[in-house]
């Protein structure tokens, strides 16, 4: 049930050799405030070692998203806030699409999908009590 | 067609909640494993190298807390909820929250029967263990005997296991005992010993 930390450790440092020329928000360490920032980051480097594309498009990709915010956004800060793996998502977007393997449509259509469900719609509801109890002997 | 049917232009991205970004995000990840691009567990071995970056401090530092202030230990287990907001911690999509407490007479160990719902605005991201059917099936069935052989937790025999099941309404997760020896500890300092296996209940803090 454990990973080897070396294994961990060797697959750390390939990752991080490929990150390390990205555009950063200022942090010197990967930072993830939210699960799905780390969903993005680890889909994207899957998909790029799974040939989708050359690291150096993604790299493209987020320094144009990041423009473009600056750009549009930055004064209204407000409306549409700064958040480095929001750009992230967009770069992600924008090489699978460019690879043909993933529409805007069906991705918007999905994640509606997703908003729309209601949280329990596969799952039971709240239980107050212990689902199970093994007895002191 | 009215005007209220036109569809934004694909290239103007209207600002987005965090709840829709993470929907996106979600849907984006299982459209590529739908497609056969990559598998769940490659994302998963990628997301585990960085695990710990969205690790479990924040609940240590619940567990730190309610070990050195009582009055807070006391609103803990009345409301998790609110207690965490007090400390500036909430979920996004507004589940509460319940912390169960080890005593020298109850150990509580928490899984996700039907799928895998966790505490993460406290603990982080789940283990891979804790969304794999051997977990989530004998913990339920043998939680005593599986403590023992797959965590190598040997809970007395004196003492009664709780497995609680955590779902997308209600979240749970277990409020450790306070190891021997560390009164002279800080919040700061005890709030290092407390893993992400303590909180699940499938590991004691150790001083």
């Amino acid at each position: 049930m454990r990973v080897q930390t070396t294994e961990v450790g060797d697959a750390r440092r390939r990752v991080e050799q490929l990150v390390s020329q990205l555009p950063r928000d200022g942090e010197q360490q990967l930072s993830f405030s939210q699960p799905w920032e780390l969903r993005a980051f680890a889909v994207a480097v899957a998909a790029h070692q799974n040939g989708l594309y050359d690291w150096s498009e993604f790299q493209l990709a987020l320094i144009g998203a990041i423009r473009q915010w600056e750009d549009s956004a930055q004064d209204d800060p407000e409306v549409n806030p700064w958040r480095y793996y929001e750009r992230w998502l967009e770069a992600l977007e924008s090489v699978l699409s460019g690879t043909g393997v993933m529409g805007d449509d069906e991705l918007d259509h999905r994640a509606h999908t997703i908003l729309t469900t209601p949280r329990n719609a596969d799952h039971h509801h709240a239980r107050r009590d212990p689902v199970a109890v093994d007895p002191a002997h | 067609m009215t005007s209220s049917e036109v569809t934004p232009s694909p290239t103007v991205t209207l600002p987005r909640s965090e709840a829709e970004i993470a929907a996106r995000m979600k849907a984006l990840e299982a459209l590529m494993i739908d497609k056969g691009i990559m598998t769940t567990e490659a994302v998963d071995r990628l997301a585990e190298i960085y695990e710990n970056e969205v690790g479990p401090q924040l609940g240590a530092s619940v567990v730190a807390k309610a070990w050195t202030d009582p009055e807070f230990k006391a609103r803990l287990l009345a409301n998790a909820t609110q207690a965490c907001a007090e400390l500036d911690i909430g979920g996004l999509q507004g589940e509460d929250m319940v912390a169960v407490e080890n005593t020298d007479t109850v150990h509580n160990v928490v899984t996700c029967t039907l799928c895998s719902c966790y505490p993460w605005p406290v603990l982080g991201l789940p283990p891979n263990w804790y969304k794999e059917p051997a977990y989530r099936s004998r913990i339920v069935r043998e939680p005593r005997a599986m403590l023992r052989e797959d965590f190598g937790y040997d809970v007395p025999d004196s003492v009664e296991i709780r497995v609680w099941d955590s779902s997308a309404e209600l979240r749970y997760m277990v409020l450790p005992q306070r190891p021997a020896g560390t009164e002279s500890m800080s919040e700061a300092e005890l709030a290092e010993l407390v893993t992400r296996d303590a909180m699940i209940g499938v590991a004691p803090v150790r001083a």
